[in-house]
């Protein structure tokens, strides 16, 4: 079996740095951290110095992420041996038992680290991911919720809470259930857990409103994040995603302004042009809607087709392999006629 | 109900989406190049997301394009695949049955297929797959009596060694295909791999190799 250094013909400097740039990018590349890991640590352990305590923890963390638990093992004695009775160490420790699936060892782990020092997040946050782990999202979110009132701008907790509010109670949103409606006479069926099967009206939707409520959840982690992070187009790009299947006109005209300001941030965001495409489009198909709005809202669609269309022709050049994705594209936007 | 026969091609990519992505809860469209009636043949599949899979506009989208490609092709969506990522719990989630609802309003036997992770090991002896069919309105498992894999053995061979060669990286999903629109989320090149590798010849060389 070929060495890294031999395959991609690299020094063990080129390999340290690189690792280096996978820390630094939070990268979870962790098959790859693996393979350059364990040769540096394994052939040029003397060369790194103080770096390697660091490349023990990074490679360690790689490899539950792969299943080696030999490899974590040896990372995790190396780190037990220079550092005793960190609390880092210890978080990895509580770790290399979640990956072995002992939530309870790890939780205890966690706890005790809790118990020195109230203020670790790294701690709570494991907590929190076993939670995960475990299928137990409502959980999950409660205890995200609580730490979030305290480390109110902890941007990676607002963005794992979004995802677990959108995770929570998919239904897809108001337009599928509208959709729904149709398919069986003006009445909504209700696809929740809680209600697969049975017929609920729309007036009497109960669970319906919880689970619009979930987006708007989710829509809210968006906005704290989007304030904290004016120029990240994803979020943009998200929220506007989030408003889209919610429905309804006014979520529809938001979701249109923030796939908008996504492509202003990011002109090559490709959801964030077919987002304005469809928003635009669905509110210029709208009734509810003046002649006016539907006028700007068919030049706003307009503008996005010819946008795609124009991304599609200069990828398309030179490849032969994704003319089957243009042509679908072109007929896709074809076939929706603005009249 | 009706018979179900799930062609290699559609069962590997599915599976080796599913491997792309560990983390993720993953999601596709099963495919057939038959006409209706009759048994359902799932010759092909086309891995749609990889990220947010109850949100609307990108599910949509990819609805659509693989509607018109397969009008193109002469080819009919007929079911719909997940996995989830929290492998104990292969349950429909509510969007999967939304989506197969869908699904079935253009298509009667329909099938929704989800990929038991659990079960997902490189020398498991059955598929790692749970079928539902429609029955009335709701989702039901199917009997297991009634969904056919030929050459289970070969299938699950060639699924690993795509995986051990590290070609699975090849394959496109939706999401990745947004990601970088020159990529083909139609999978020509895999397509192409995964037809060499089901050709005779290849397939007696492991035979001999499994059974040694």
């Amino acid at each position: 079996m070929a060495s890294v250094s031999e395959m991609y013909d690299v020094t063990w400097e080129e390999m340290r740095d690189k690792l280096r740039k996978w820390r630094e990018d939070n990268h979870r590349n962790s098959e790859q951290i693996v393979d350059v890991g364990e040769e540096l640590i394994n052939e040029h352990a003397s060369k790194l110095g103080d770096d390697i305590w660091i490349i023990y923890e990074q490679v360690m963390i790689a490899a539950l992420d792969c299943s080696r638990d030999d490899l974590a093992w040896t990372c995790l004695q190396e780190l037990k041996r220079q550092f005793p009775g960190s609390q880092r160490v210890k978080r990895l420790a509580g770790m290399r038992l979640e990956a072995l699936e002992k939530y309870e060892d790890a939780s205890k782990q966690y706890d005790s680290i809790l118990q020195d020092d109230p203020t670790n997040t790294a701690a709570r946050k494991r907590k929190i991911s076993i939670l995960k782990a475990q299928g137990k999202s409502a959980e999950a979110i409660r205890e995200l919720n609580e730490y979030l009132e305290q480390f109110v701008g902890d941007q990676e907790a607002w963005h794992e809470l979004s995802e677990l509010y959108i995770n929570e109670h998919d239904c897809l949103g108001d337009l599928g259930v509208r959709e729904a409606a149709v398919f069986h006479g003006g009445v909504c069926v209700c696809v929740c857990k809680q209600h697969t099967g049975s017929v609920v009206t729309l007036a009497g939707g109960q669970c319906l409103q919880e689970c619009l409520a979930r987006y708007g959840k989710a829509a809210f982690c968006l906005e704290e994040l989007m304030m904290t992070n004016p120029h990240n187009h994803l979020y943009c790009e998200q929220y506007a995603e989030v408003k889209y299947t919610q429905g309804g006109l006014e979520n529809l005209e938001l979701s249109r302004k923030y796939f908008a300001q996504a492509l202003k941030l990011n002109n090559r965001n490709m959801r964030a042009l077919f987002g304005l495409y469809m928003s635009a489009s669905h509110i210029a198909a709208s009734p509810k809607v003046n002649a006016t709005v539907k006028k700007a809202n068919v030049k706003y669609a307009t503008w996005a087709t010819n946008q795609i269309n124009r991304a599609y022709q200069l990828a398309g050049r030179g490849t032969k392999e994704n003319k089957c994705s243009v042509k679908a594209v072109e007929e896709m936007l074809e076939s929706i006629t603005m009249s | 109900m009706g018979e179900v026969e799930l062609s290699c091609l559609a069962y590997v990519k599915m599976y080796l989406h599913g491997c792309l992505f560990p983390r993720c809860s993953v999601n596709g469209l099963l495919l057939s190049s038959s006409p209706a009636g009759g048994a359902v043949c799932v010759t092909d599949c086309v891995p749609l997301l990889h990220s947010h899979l109850p949100l609307a506009p990108i599910t949509q989208l990819g609805l659509t394009q693989v509607d018109v490609w397969c009008a193109q092709t002469q080819q009919r969506i007929v079911g719909y695949y997940q996995a989830n990522a929290c492998v104990s719990d292969n349950s429909p989630t509510p969007c999967a049955l939304k989506i197969a609802d869908k699904i079935a309003e253009q298509c009667n036997n329909a099938v929704l297929l989800m990929i038991d992770g659990g079960k997902m090991s490189p020398d498991y002896r059955v598929p790692p797959i749970v079928m539902y069919e429609r029955k009335d309105t709701r989702w039901t498992l199917k009997d297991k009596h009634t969904i056919m894999l030929r050459q289970w053995e070969e299938t699950r061979e060639i699924a690993n060694q795509l995986l051990d060669s590290g070609d699975h990286s090849l394959l496109v999903d939706f999401d990745s295909h947004l990601d970088d629109i020159t990529r083909d989320w139609t999978n020509q090149k895999l397509n192409a791999k995964i037809a060499e590798l089901a050709s005779p010849a290849n397939v007696c060389t492991w035979m001999s190799r499994v059974e040694k």
